[in-house]
């Protein structure tokens, strides 16, 4: 944390500099951010807020800084301020904030290290999963990327290597990350069921790598990644819940194509999460979720694009219909909480350079990737509903 | 038939429109005549970041939208400008790497390149200025 807290430090005293820039060292100074608020309507459960009632809830402004003091050294950092519903109520934090060094630069690829708090390269999105422009709707697809416990993959304090290959045959990428994960009380809600008198804390090292291969001119892009890691729960004296350990580890497959006007992109996701000695009001359990899309955006202008997805995530891929957990449950859990099924149609369209809108509809079957902080009582829980959301981006 | 001519006609002028070839321009002081396309690709696209030397890469590019832009990521690159606008922001955004310099006119850009030591862009066909050197592309 010392570590990143220096480099944060270093990097915002830049920014005065950069009026008086003058020498090389200064040349090279960036400034790039983003802002976007989103209005989201649902007809049933809450999404980002009180959705039913039409909820602002969703706010998301990024501002970074990136130098380049020597060719083989580069200092970035970026400060996130959020608001997504009762996830995150207002949250200023620090996104990224990394020394990056060139080790090995020819012209058959290059290899270096990050040092500092650095994105977890997972998917084709969770490295940018902020940025409205990279995303390709106004919501993730959250059958793969989990709102309710994004921080807890989103990024790492530590370090991490990086190698690149290139050929005429295309581009091969590894990147391995090891560090300390960002674990929040939305980690608690989402793996624990409640916020219980304790809190949770890192267990091991968080450890995330991707390997992706790119064609040349990038038509085709296919990728592994994936994460390991283990929580555990320190309770308060008295807690019923116990000093427990969760374990799990995150993958992900993904392949996208490229056209001119078009891009397909689809991705399939598989977490194995283990619970273990929280006592005897949470048995020992050992449970795989799974979840896919599939994803088509084409250009209907060049500043106009309109995407279709479907998509379909499990809290127990053993168990998909849910009846299975229902049952244990005793039919307190009702079994569409434990699967969702998405239809997703989003129109974007670039206004100009620096402002874009975003129009979106879903249609759901299920509430599992709903988080149960903002959905607390099952039995409000509604298991056919429908999301509309508008969103207003701007970026420089 | 009719119909086929006259899209054949229409067809054959956008072609012609966009004939008007791009040269990749580099500064002067750079110790190269030629690069591949696939390692122009990577200037450009900023994964390769050094140059040989160990110079930094500067990128210049016109707006994503600019027609040459459009047609040197095309012709000259074979990528597709949104392609290359993904890359840049996927850097920008996580940390590892910067944005290339736009600018609004192809002045701009010769002016840019001319003055800029690893310098590396665009302009049409058979430009001249100081400072700055068309690089063949195989």
């Amino acid at each position: 944390m010392g570590r990143v807290a220096r480099i944060i430090a270093c990097t915002a005293t830049l920014v005065p500099a950069v009026v008086v820039a003058d020498g090389n060292l200064w040349d090279s100074l960036q400034l790039h951010g983003f802002a976007s608020q989103a209005v989201i309507r649902t007809s049933d459960n809450n999404f980002f807020g009180e959705s039913p009632k039409t909820s602002f809830d969703f706010t998301e402004v990024g501002i970074n800084a990136s130098l380049r003091p020597f060719s083989k050294l580069l200092l970035s950092g970026q400060a996130l301020y959020r608001r997504a519903g009762d996830m995150y109520p207002n949250t200023l934090s620090v996104d990224y904030a990394l020394a990056d060094i060139t080790a090995l630069s020819l012209d058959q690829g290059r290899a270096g290290l990050r040092i500092g708090r650095i994105k977890n390269p997972l998917g084709l999105y969770n490295e940018t999963r902020d940025m409205p422009f990279t995303r390709p709707s106004i919501f993730l697809p959250q059958v793969v990327y989990y709102e309710r416990v994004r921080n807890l993959v989103l990024a790492s304090d530590g370090v991490s290597v990086y190698a690149d290959w290139f050929s005429d045959f295309g581009d091969l990428s590894l990147t391995l990350v090891g560090g300390q994960p960002q674990i929040d009380g939305n980690v608690e809600w989402s793996f624990l069921g409640t916020d219980w008198p304790g809190h949770v804390e890192p267990n091991e090292t968080f450890w995330a790598g991707s390997l992706w291969y790119n064609t040349a001119g990038e038509r085709v892009k296919v990728g592994l990644s994936g994460a390991t890691s283990s929580f555990k729960f320190d309770p308060n004296p008295g807690s019923t819940l116990k000093a427990g350990t969760t374990a799990f580890d995150y993958w992900i497959a993904s392949f996208q194509y490229n056209a001119e006007d078009w891009t397909f992109s689809t991705e399939y996701v598989r977490e194995p999460v283990q619970w273990e000695d929280y006592g005897v009001f949470f048995p020992d359990q050992k449970v795989t979720a799974e979840g896919y899309y599939f994803q088509g955006a084409y250009h209907i202008r060049p500043n106009v694009q309109l995407l279709l997805r479907y998509g379909e995530g499990f809290a127990n891929r053993y168990d998909r219909d849910g009846t299975g957990s229902s049952a244990a449950s005793g039919g307190f859990i009702p079994p569409f909480s434990r699967y969702s099924k998405i239809w997703t149609a989003s129109l974007r369209w670039d206004i100009n350079r620096h402002l874009m809108a975003r129009a979106e509809y879903q249609r759901h079957d299920g509430t599992f990737f709903l988080s149960n902080r903002e959905n607390p009582d099952f039995g409000d829980l509604v298991r056919e509903w429908d999301v509309f959301a508008l969103q207003l981006s701007v970026r420089f | 038939m009719r119909a086929l001519a006259l899209a054949f006609v229409s067809l054959s002028l956008v072609w012609s429109c966009e004939l008007s070839a791009q040269d990749m321009i580099v500064n002067d002081g750079m110790n190269l005549t030629s690069l591949s396309r696939n390692q122009a690709r990577l200037y450009f696209s900023q994964k390769a970041q050094l140059w040989p030397d160990g110079a930094p890469v500067r990128v210049f590019v016109l707006p994503d939208e600019h027609p040459l832009h459009r047609s040197f990521c095309k012709r000259v690159l074979g990528l597709f400008p949104y392609q290359l606008r993904r890359v840049w922001d996927r850097m920008v955004f996580s940390g590892t790497g910067q944005a290339p310099t736009t600018v609004t006119s192809e002045k701009q850009l010769i002016r840019g390149v001319a003055t800029t030591p690893g310098a590396i862009g665009y302009a049409a066909e058979g430009s001249r200025h100081p400072g700055i050197r068309s690089l063949e592309v195989d």
